[in-house]
């Protein structure tokens, strides 16, 4: 580990998974630089860190742009000198609805975000990474990535493409020690899905299916990525590890 | 520290693997059972868990055998009155031979100790899991469990039936807060490939992972500690692979 302290480049973390990674990291006592498409969710994040005494900073991106995605992580190199972790959290399924009523457009939204932002991301970051001769990346499916979903299908694709996309990177980016690893999440009470369902119907749709009898929290989700930023973690790549309370077990 | 006052059973606990989890959560403030068929080794790896200031108790076991289980169980709650978590990670990979060589009684070794093993131990730990409605099992299984591999039939085998009775297990145990998960080592910098390799087969292939870092047992303690700990309360049924990149599932 450095003497200094490292630093964290998440995307999403202004939302409910990423802003519980971002202030885990935080305790941790990395540098924190939250990017959010959502500028209001990213600064709120970043308040809360620092009020903690932590150390954040808020960046506004929309991940499915590369020529945002370059701006930003040149902005935050130059910034900070290096980026010792990064975090793609950015994404969501945005539609459930049956294929043939998808608009071509809308396949592209949720395709985009997800697994495109991830690449546009990953090739700017991995060249600092590179010279740094390390680093951690860590992408986000979701157990929908190895399963399937009905009325999810565009979202269920790029999920399963983000899995396929972090070996591959993986592999690529092995000698210059540098670890890519997949995050696959199950269903977690975030603001938004919690706004969208209420406590009971949750209860109804998803106990009875998940092992451990509940759903899971973003800081459960937290703890693995930060895990996987850790010493402990030093052989782990091109893996997926699923966090979803026994829902699917691959 | 993240398993303070924890009391945790590692079997095959007396080298490699088995001796970086038990050293490992001896740090994090476990209360350790090192179980071994190896009574010894197990004695004097208990000594280092003394020497960092951590509870030990060697236990010799056969996790093979039923009545020699039901020993180790006895001396763990007849010492320290409880048991929060289970690691089994005795096993064997040997001997290497093809199908139509392997005979009965190999066949029978391997899956007794690799996977019937499991079986036998998670049967005695788990009452007083369920009691206190919370525990941790974690299994080593292998990536030659997914992968397969020439000669060793009888290893692949019994590493995949770890997978599906940890999975099993997860869903069984899941109401009552208790955990159950594998762990998919690749091939490790321990005694147990040397069995039938020579030093220079078994460092070229450390050496061949994608990733520049030869596979210490430490690098495989250090997750199963991570799901030992509160950390991971929302993880079950999961095998994970921990191998430097040679291989992704």
């Amino acid at each position: 580990m450095n003497q200094t302290a490292q630093v964290a480049l998440l995307t999403g973390g202004g939302g409910g998974i990423g802003g519980a990674v971002a202030r885990r990291m935080a305790v941790a006592g990395m540098i924190v630089v939250i990017a959010d498409y959502d500028h209001a969710a990213a600064e709120q994040v970043s308040a809360e860190i620092k009020s903690a005494g932590g150390k954040a900073e808020a960046l506004s991106v929309d991940v499915t742009q590369g020529r945002e995605v370059k701006a930003l992580v040149t902005d935050v190199a130059q910034r900070f000198g290096r980026i010792d972790v990064l975090a793609n959290i950015a994404g969501g399924s945005f539609y459930t609805k049956r294929i043939e009523e998808f608009t071509w457009a809308e396949w592209k939204q949720v395709i985009d975000t997800n697994v495109k932002g991830t690449f546009l991301m990953c090739r700017e970051v991995a060249p600092v990474m590179q010279r740094q001769k390390s680093g951690r990346i860590m992408n986000t499916a979701s157990n929908y990535g190895v399963t399937g979903s009905a009325l999810r299908a565009p979202y269920a694709a790029a999920k399963a493409g983000i899995i396929s996309f972090t070996k591959s990177l993986a592999l690529e980016l092995a000698p210059d020690g540098i670890l890519a690893n997949t995050v696959a999440p199950g269903p977690t009470d975030t603001p938004r899905v919690m706004e969208k369902e209420t406590p009971e119907a949750r209860k109804q749709r998803w106990y009875s299916s998940i092992p451990l009898g509940r759903t899971g929290q973003p800081e459960d989700l937290a703890e693995m990525y930060y895990f996987l930023t850790t010493a402990e973690a030093a052989a782990i790549t091109g893996q997926t590890f699923h966090v979803n309370g026994g829902l699917v077990m691959p | 520290m993240r398993l303070k006052d924890k009391v945790a059973v590692v079997t095959g606990g007396a080298q490699g693997i088995g001796r970086a989890v038990v050293l490992g959560m001896g740090r994090e403030g476990a209360k350790v059972v090192v179980a071994d068929l190896q009574g010894e080794k197990a004695q004097s790896v208990a000594g280092e868990l003394h020497a960092l200031g951590a509870q030990g108790l060697a236990v010799e076991v056969n996790v093979a055998s039923e009545s020699s289980v039901k020993r180790m169980a006895k001396e763990t709650f007849g010492h320290f009155g409880r048991a929060d978590i289970l690691v089994n990670v005795a096993g064997i990979y040997f001997p290497k031979a093809s199908v139509v060589d392997l005979s009965e009684q190999d066949w029978d070794r391997t899956m007794d100790i690799n996977v019937g093993s499991n079986f036998l131990c998670c049967r005695e730990f788990v009452p007083a899991m369920r009691a206190q409605k919370s525990g941790r099992i974690i299994s080593l299984a292998s990536g030659i469990g997914h992968y397969g591999m020439r000669q060793f039939s009888h290893y692949a085998a019994s590493k995949a039936a770890v997978m599906g009775f940890v999975k099993a297990l997860a869903r069984e145990l899941g109401p009552d807060g208790i955990t159950v998960n594998a762990i998919c080592p690749g091939s490790a910098n321990t005694a147990m490939p040397r069995q039938h390799r020579s030093e220079e087969e078994i460092m070229a292939r450390l050496r061949s992972t994608p990733l520049p870092h030869v596979l210490e047992p430490e690098d495989i303690a250090g997750p199963i500690l991570f799901l030992a700990s509160d950390a991971a309360a929302f993880i079950t049924g999961q095998s994970y692979n921990i191998n430097c990149g040679s291989f992704m599932f």
